[in-house]
């Protein structure tokens, strides 16, 4: 069957530009799965992404100091010292990750905005209230995926409950919310599911990640579903080494 | 088609070390194109700090993660360019709506914009790549440069492009895909 192209084209055109608006990402997704394993619409994915990533040179490029990827590196690897299990915790060094991370959340809850930093604070009071973990000290977690907006989760090995919060998530659609997963293998188990304020989500889970493998956020309907019916839009590898 | 890879091993075959832990592979992909990061992010983030942390953390996701790269989808490049335009689109989009909360409590009108397009074109001594791809921005009608200006350098939706020039919205779509058709017959389909 031959199909037709054109708003695909376009709307990938945009994508590849960071251009896109909620609604007509919404479109290209749903565009997308009418068409399925289609060669054409990959052909177009790519080619616009191409073009997308070159219009970068266009710019007189601006000097990093040396030492940058000297830091990444040497994060990297105190991240691995920090979650190696022969290690004493209380020896541990700091996770100079996590301490940035905890620094930008600092910035993220300037940038959400009154409304999400106080949802922030409630969900961090709730998770102190029920015995959940403090912040300080406990693991941070960065989301990835190929979708806009930050997602990430805060929890304390051997201790029940996580705070997750994210920015700059796109509206997930009329009727449709974010839904969490935590993955014991192939096993997803519904941890919450959450509605975007501005973009802005803080939520207290009320989940035991000591045997989580994996989490994962995808877009869902409101009924909440008790497994998931998408491919997830962020991801989460837990280390279980430190559960 | 245009062959534009730097010289010395290819991107794809750094990446590959990289996969394996090979920190010097690392080293030589950062020192090809961190800078070109860091350029992007600053040009839409404007604010060095966090254009840095912008570059460090798509770095080190590629350190981390180097086989969410996908060789079908396109160039290193264009993946580690599109890896960092959406974490400093990300940032922008987060403090235009905290600006524009401020702006509607003090009851004031959006902000002068810029026009960015003379200074992305200013150009002297250029690398190939630079030249091309700048050049391909020069050719395109002014209509359509602008789109393009305001989507990739200012991190603009296409809404937002309608609403800051007054254009209808199916306008700004069809200018996009008409430019980015012209700068893919103007850079190459595969630059890498």
């Amino acid at each position: 069957m031959i199909r037709d192209h054109a708003l695909i084209d376009e709307l990938l055109a945009a994508r590849a530009l960071d251009g896109l608006d909620d609604h007509d990402a919404a479109v290209l997704e749903r565009e997308l799965a009418t068409h399925g394993d289609c060669d054409e619409c990959r052909r177009l994915e790519t080619q616009h992404a191409e073009v997308a990533g070159m219009l970068a040179f266009a710019l007189d490029p601006r000097p990093v100091s040396d030492e940058m990827a000297d830091r990444i590196l040497s994060q990297s690897r105190t991240e691995l010292t920090t979650t190696d299990p022969a290690a004493p915790a209380a020896a541990a060094p700091p996770d100079a990750l996590a301490a940035r991370r905890d620094a930008r959340l600092v910035r993220w809850q300037a940038a959400f905005g009154v409304a999400a930093a106080v949802a922030l604070v409630l969900a961090i009071i709730l998770a102190t209230d029920a015995g959940g973990p403090n912040v300080p000290g406990s693991v941070v977690v960065a989301f990835d995926g190929d979708a806009p907006g930050e997602v990430a989760l805060t929890y304390t090995p051997g201790e029940a409950g996580a705070l997750l919060w994210a920015t700059g998530l796109p509206d997930p659609g009329p009727g449709n919310v974010y839904e969490v997963w935590m993955f014991e293998g192939d096993q997803p188990v519904r941890s919450a599911c959450l509605t975007p304020d501005d973009g802005a989500v803080a939520a207290y889970l009320d989940a035991d990640l000591s045997s989580a493998e994996l989490m994962a956020v995808t877009v869902e309907s409101a009924a909440c579903p008790d497994a998931p019916t998408t491919d997830p839009v962020f991801t989460a590898e837990l280390d279980t080494s430190i559960q | 088609m245009r062959s534009i890879e730097p010289a010395g091993p290819r991107d794809e075959d750094l990446l590959r070390r990289v996969g394996a832990g090979d920190e010097q592979a690392f080293r030589e992909l950062f020192s090809r194109y961190a800078a070109v990061a860091h350029a992007l992010a600053f040009r839409l983030v404007r604010q060095a700090q966090v254009a840095e942390e912008i570059v460090q953390e798509a770095f080190l996701a590629v350190w981390r993660n180097p086989d969410r790269y996908d060789g079908a989808r396109g160039s290193v490049r264009s993946w580690l360019m599109g890896t960092v335009h959406h974490r400093a689109v990300d940032a922008v989009r987060r403090e235009q709506a905290q600006r524009r909360r401020i702006e509607q409590a003090a009851g004031l009108g959006p902000g002068i914009v810029e026009d960015p397009i003379d200074e992305v074109l200013a150009a002297i001594d250029l690398p190939r790549e630079r030249k091309l791809v700048r050049s391909a921005l020069g050719e395109l009608p002014d209509e359509q440069r602008e789109v393009i200006e305001r989507m990739y350098f200012e991190g603009l939706s296409q809404s937002q492009i309608a609403e800051r020039t007054g254009l209808p919205l199916g306008t700004v779509k069809s200018r996009t895909l008409l430019a980015m058709r012209r700068l893919r017959a103007a850079i190459g389909e595969d630059s890498r």
